[in-house]
């Protein structure tokens, strides 16, 4: 019986990095892509008026993508903490959940943070649609929301590198 | 009913379509042309240049017009999630049409001709079945309570033989179809807006029933329920001098506009102000939601837009038939979208 909760035990720790490793590739993830589909209808709407303003439009409309390739990196980082890459590293409970809540900040600030970039870079792209002079304001305003997902990148990285295994 | 999430690519498209309607350089353009055909050739270099040349003649611009605006309705038609919310705009138009009508089916009763030609293609019911339901006497069919509507005038008629009677009674009607069909969409822009042309009916009608010295019992009959000032309040206004219509209505949004207007003895110069500064005030009632990028009010804002544009347009145009002065022309002119 102790062998079995000993050997529970030694696996819970990679499980809960794999759990938060899913859980920064899936929210951030989902609200890029939530984020670039408000965006699309408001590129749709004017690109059916006016399909010369594309280039715009597209560059609009891929702000919102970051938050997704934040998770994505967060996630490398955590399996590659354990070695699911390459050799695996024994890692306890502790360690595991230390991990596992270090993915926490980019899953969610990158979650809500797309979605507001998408309605945020969908005014801009209304606002092109008028004026296609002033694209240099229309992408400073949504790049606002990407202030807090770099943040939120940041601290789950430092967390992951706060975190020693191995 | 769509949720306003869903007016994203709606919004985009109608910011879009936006450069297209006329800037206040074009108006002045208008008016600076020497006559109606010097109107019309600067017309032609505009977006208005297609239905200008499909409908050919320069004296039927007022069918051009027309097209242009029915155009405008049936693209949004085409992409607006809500289809009812640009049908709430056009119910005035099937108002318009039934009372065409009814009042061609009185002259023809007395020998007099039918004049189904001022019918307009705007309304959500096709002329041509209005015609068939008037003429077949079944109205069942027809939506915005026209079904009783229509039997309820046409006994009205019969009553009294006064004209104005049928009017009032259809114009009830519509107003009463509008702020049902208002209500349905849950969103308190576009009550607002109705109730906005309701009081800008009121006040028209209060203005001139005001002049002609009517009594404030009759005078409630041409007034209709649902605006944002109750009948009640704008009856007691009558015996009130203009200039205090605006302190009395101070805490109503529609204060300001009747505060706006300058009462100086003339009359006809005074009901123009009046109905340029009521249509200034349903637009300023929707313009709000040119800030959001998903509000169905858009819609409305756009539709009111073009409308008053064509307004400007048919404006400045008789009055270079009528050679009237271009400063008296441009004081009439509403205010751009």
């Amino acid at each position: 019986m102790e062998d079995i909760i000993a050997t529970m035990a030694g696996q819970l720790g990679p499980a809960l990095v794999v759990l938060g490793a899913a859980l920064a590739v899936g929210f951030s993830g989902s609200g890029s892509a939530w984020g670039i589909g408000i965006a699309n209808e408001a590129a749709a709407g004017i690109l059916t008026e006016d399909p010369n303003k594309f280039i715009y439009a597209l560059i609009l409309l891929a702000l919102p993508g970051t938050q997704g390739i934040y998770g994505f990196l967060t996630a490398l980082l955590a399996i590659n903490k354990i070695g699911l890459l390459s050799t695996a590293v024994p890692i306890t409970i502790w360690q595991g959940l230390g991990i596992f809540g270090a993915c926490l900040p980019i899953a969610i600030v990158g979650f809500y943070s797309a979605i507001w970039q998408g309605k945020s870079s969908a005014a801009s792209i209304i606002m092109i649609s008028k004026r296609p002079d002033q694209m240099g304001k229309a992408v400073i305003l949504p790049a606002m929301c990407e202030t807090y997902a770099v943040l939120g990148l940041l601290m789950s990285i430092f967390l992951l590198n706060g975190i020693k295994v191995g | 009913m769509s949720r306003s999430e869903d007016y994203g690519y709606a919004v985009a498209r109608i910011r879009a379509m936006e450069p297209m309607l006329l800037d206040s350089g074009a108006i002045q353009r208008l008016l600076e042309a020497d006559d109606t055909a010097g109107a019309l050739k600067v017309l032609g270099e505009t977006c208005y240049a297609k239905s200008l040349a499909e409908k050919g003649a320069q004296e039927r611009y007022d069918a051009a017009l027309e097209a242009e605006l029915l155009s405008t309705v049936m693209e949004l038609r085409a992409f607006v999630p809500d289809k009812g919310l640009v049908d709430l705009f056009r119910i005035q138009y099937d108002f318009h049409n039934v009372k065409v009508l009814l009042k061609s089916s009185i002259l023809a009763k007395r020998g007099g001709k039918k004049r189904w030609e001022l019918m307009t293609g705007l309304g959500t019911v096709p002329t041509d079945s209005l015609v068939v339901s008037v003429e077949s006497e079944d109205y069942n069919l027809l939506p915005y309570g026209l079904s009783s509507l229509i039997p309820a005038a046409l006994a009205l008629w019969e009553q009294t033989r006064d004209i104005v009677e049928v009017e009032k009674l259809l114009d009830s009607g519509l107003f009463a179809a509008m702020l049902k069909e208002a209500e349905g969409f849950d969103e308190p822009g576009v009550l607002k807006w109705v109730k906005a042309r309701i009081d800008s009916e009121n006040f028209r009608n209060l203005l001139r029933l005001k002049r002609f010295g009517v009594g404030a019992q009759k005078a409630a009959s041409f007034l209709h329920a649902g605006g944002t000032v109750s009948v009640d309040a704008l009856v007691q206004l009558l015996p009130e001098p203009f200039e205090s219509w605006g302190r009395a209505l101070s805490h109503f949004d529609v204060g300001g506009v009747i505060s706006g207007v300058q009462d100086d003895g003339d009359f006809d110069r005074q009901i123009v102000a009046l109905e340029k500064a009521l249509d200034d005030y349903c637009r300023d009632v929707v313009s709000l939601a040119r800030y959001s990028q998903n509000a169905p009010e858009n819609v409305l804002a756009y539709l009111w837009g073009k409308e008053m544009e064509i307004k400007n347009i048919r404006t400045v145009l008789v009055s270079k038939g009528a050679s009237a002065g271009r400063d008296e022309t441009r004081r009439m002119l509403r205010n751009g979208y």
